[in-house]
């Protein structure tokens, strides 16, 4: 699917493996508790000038002692001149993520991965169904059709996070909004200061009125969340093919040798994250598959 | 328009009332009134007996627990379409299970709930309507609960 | 007298790929040197810990002539039969996998430098590898690993090293096992193509027949005789005998991809995952499983770090568990992971099955899980 949407790896060394090419930290912001976005650019300019990646993409971060983590590309696929992550601080490596400053030293390759099929749907109604942290690899999406508002039709962020606070990217909700993306957000849990929406995301296409026929989705959550997701919009009659998911494994290598990510017939890290419905729907409802 | 009037075209507004008889309209007219609430405005408290089916116009409208250690808790918000108050078509519970608050400013259709019991159990065929509706409006509340009882943003635990 | 008729008949034959010709069995020796002299490490089948393992063998003498195997469900035996070949003996729960595929691997190793990072890449060495003894089966799971680590996309730079500048002297095999199920799996008992030589063992010669120009070569520099007409009739023979030795069998094998996939909640999942142990054996043993973890290991100082990658297996609790919880956590979704992708989805991934009929996964399973029968208890519909 959409191979060709995989752009070249820039920075990928194609004759060692897992060696990483080294980037500077440019700037660390926190966006909710125990999450930040940190700002990279190679250090090797060359890298940095032909470095590029589409919406969907992710990166192997890598801080030497601790290893590798595979995380999405948060920023504007068309200004690559800083590369930005929105990273958890959940596991070995990412927790010493959290440790790093602005002028550190961090490994990375990639681009690796599936994008979102944006070029495919151009004139289509957009539904963007985010929960939690799953918002950071569709935040391109949103920062490319903003680029080029006028190629696509409705375009409707669906966006969920455990409380108010936990929102990322939230201060850039009404430049969204003035650019013709509806936000629609709700919680998991609030306190009476709170006057959204409290609810779960699948909730949020009851407060819809769809074109259905237009209507694409792209979703990025938790697994739970999109199953849910993918009901909903199932229901709306919008077919199998046009509900997108992006899929979280334990990616390892990025290129599909190492054999962890693998899910069904599927090697995550390069025929994924990011497939249509159709794609999973063998497997989607197993247990422990 | 009068208040009659202004009633009318709020409950031909809502999608499922579209589809009962003239009759049935009429009768679900005549025991329906508009409310508007201010924000923060309390719509019902927990254990009230008060018997109305809330249907959401316009604004928000909070469903919320009260905790003596948390304070009130937010459960649910319900949007303009959207129905509260469900309980009061149930057989057994006769008093409110949770409390309502206005968030926004907010419109919304009050059904006397025990004369909506009354007109279900007089006409089944109404019945059946309005029971499915509610079994609607349960099934996706129990789904919101279900994922939110998951707890799914919470911090794994471990590596 | 064999050396007066090669050069009588040398003018009347040109070796070309696909000659066939007979060789004593002393000229293997030769070989062996002169492949040493080319400068390749000459690895064949040894004795080591009671089983055949595969290393350096430098001259026939080293070869375990004269023994034979014995291979059940978790049983595996070396004892002297009454013959004198050289391969008689079947393959223990080695392959050549850990020689183009080494089970740890050094890649690089990163030192703190003025605040950052500096990589030093380990560079695969120059190393020149001639399988002698490769059995049919075995051929077929190095070209199965060629698909997994050389590819359009991406390509493992120590596997694809290793691989292109290794020469491969097939075995084919005459007495296959009791666990061997080749035939079902289209992987022998005889090779067709892919080798520079292979040999067919008879009773007093190596039959021989020529797979690339570097077979060519080599036996251009020994000596060798057309292969007789009788010899190969009596190879042709053996074959047709050894393939009808093949007896442990999986049904419709064609099907078996498309079977488990409609399966995968077919009650015999719990069964074989009760008796499974997660030991990983079958992993290991198996010559095509690819798949490997990564680790760093950290000077105390925590300025020096070294990043290798080793043999991993699906089996590991460690394989599928990722932040917030595990993907497979019971024996029966990872005895289900590995089964549905060695004889299922490995077709989708790369064109054909990732089993090769070897039975190794049969022999060195402690619990004797037996790889056919599973998979032909996955097609009974249950009630």
């Amino acid at each position: 699917m959409n191979s060709m949407l995989t752009e070249p790896t820039a920075a990928v060394k194609i004759d060692s493996l897992l060696a990483p090419y080294w980037a500077e930290i440019v700037e660390i912001v926190p966006e909710a508790e125990g999450i930040v976005t940190i700002w990279l650019r190679f250090l090797d300019q060359t890298l940095q000038e032909r470095y590029s990646f589409a919406a969907g993409q992710f990166n192997m971060l890598y801080l030497p002692g601790y290893g590798e983590a595979a995380i999405s590309i948060s920023s504007d696929p068309q200004r690559p001149e800083l590369i930005g992550h929105t990273i958890r601080f959940v596991g070995n490596v990412t927790r010493a993520v959290s440790r790093l400053q602005i002028g550190d030293t961090i490994g990375v390759r990639g681009p690796f991965g599936t994008a979102w099929p944006l070029e495919t749907y151009q004139g289509r109604d957009i539904v963007i169904a985010a929960g939690g942290i799953g918002l950071a690899s569709l935040r391109p999406v949103i920062y490319q059709i903003l680029n080029q508002r006028d190629l696509y039709g409705r375009v409707v962020l669906l966006y969920g996070a455990r409380t108010p606070s936990d929102l990322l990217y939230s201060t850039e909700f009404s430049t969204w909004e003035d650019n013709q993306v509806e936000v629609l957000t709700t919680v998991d849990r609030a306190d009476e200061s709170w006057l959204g929406q409290v609810g779960v995301v699948p909730m949020l296409f009851y407060r819809l009125r769809l074109d259905t026929d237009s209507t694409v989705v792209f979703s990025c959550g938790p697994e739970i969340m999109m199953r849910f997701v993918v009901f909903e919009g199932l229901a709306r009659r919008i077919p199998h093919h046009r509900i997108y998911l992006s899929l979280e494994r334990n990616m390892k290598c990025g290129q599909g040798f190492c054999g962890h990510c693998q899910y069904g017939p599927f090697f995550i890290c390069k025929d994924g994250p990011v497939y249509s419905f159709d794609q999973l729907e063998p497997f989607f409802n197993l247990e422990d598959f | 328009m009068n208040a009659q009037q202004e009633l009318i075209a709020a409950l031909q507004s809502i999608p499922w009332f579209q589809d009962l008889s003239d009759q049935h309209f009429d009768l679900i007219c005549s025991i329906t009134h508009l409310v508007n609430v201010d924000q923060d405005t309390t719509i019902f408290s927990e254990g009230d007996k008060e018997e109305n089916l809330y249907i959401v116009l316009e604004g928000r409208v909070a469903v919320e627990l009260f905790s003596s250690v948390q304070g009130k808790i937010r459960i649910y918000t319900a949007e303009p379409l959207d129905v509260i108050g469900w309980s009061t078509l149930t057989p057994v519970i006769r008093q409110r299970t949770a409390s309502a608050r206005a968030v926004l400013d907010s419109r919304l259709a009050a059904v006397d709930g025990r004369e909506l019991r009354k007109l279900c159990d007089q006409d089944y065929e109404l019945g059946y309507i309005i029971m499915r509706r509610i079994a609607n409006v349960i099934a996706a509340r129990l789904m919101i609960t279900r994922l939110q009882l998951l707890d799914l943003y919470a911090h794994p635990q471990g590596d | 007298m064999h050396t007066h008729k090669v050069i009588e008949l040398m003018t009347e034959m040109n070796l070309t790929i696909g000659s066939k010709v007979s060789i004593q069995k002393s000229e293997l020796n030769h070989l062996i040197t002169l492949l040493r002299d080319f400068g390749y490490e000459t690895i064949g089948p040894k004795i080591h810990n009671q089983a055949i393992s595969y290393a350096v063998v430098e001259q026939l003498e080293d070869l375990p002539q004269g023994y034979s195997s014995e291979q059940e469900r978790g049983y595996y035996r070396l004892h002297k039969g009454n013959h004198n070949r050289y391969f008689g003996a079947a393959p223990g729960s080695d392959s050549w996998k850990k020689f183009l595929f080494p089970p740890r691997s050094t890649l690089f190793s990163a030192e703190r430098e003025n605040g950052g990072w500096n990589e030093t890449i380990n560079r695969e060495e120059n190393k020149k590898f001639a399988f002698m003894g490769v059995r049919p089966c075995d051929l077929s799971a190095i070209n199965i690993q060629d698909r997994v680590f050389i590819r359009e996309d991406y390509v493992d730079p120590i596997y694809s090293t290793r691989r292109a500048k290794a020469l491969i002297i097939v075995v084919n095999c005459l007495h296959p096992s009791s666990t061997c199920f080749c035939t079902s799996m289209g992987s022998g008992p005889q090779a067709t193509s892919g080798f520079d030589l292979s040999l067919t063992e008879l009773e007093d010669v190596f039959l021989v027949e020529i797979g690339s120009d570097a077979g060519i070569a080599l036996v251009q520099q020994i000596e060798w005789a057309p292969a007789s007409a009788n010899y190969l009739q009596i190879a042709s023979k053996k074959m047709e005998k050894s393939m009808q030795a093949v007896t442990r069998k999986i049904d419709d094998p064609q099907s078996v991809p498309e079977m488990l996939l409609a399966n995968l909640d077919h009650p015999h999942w719990d069964e074989v995952g009760s008796r499974c142990l997660s030991c990983t054996n079958c992993t290991l043993a198996c010559p095509t499983c690819f798949c490997w973890e990564v680790e760093d290991s950290t000077n105390l100082a925590g300025n020096r770090t070294q990043r290798t990658r080793a043999w991993d297996s699906c089996f590991n609790l460690s394989y599928a568990a990722q932040a917030g919880g595990n993907i497979r956590p019971t024996t029966r979704s990872r005895y289900r992971q590995w089964l549905t992708h060695k004889m299922g989805t490995w077709v989708e991934q790369f064109g054909e099955s990732g089993c090769v009929g070897c039975g190794r996964c049969i022999v060195w399973c402690p619990a004797k899980i037996d790889i056919t029968e599973e998979v032909n208890s996955l097609r009974e519909v249950t009630a």
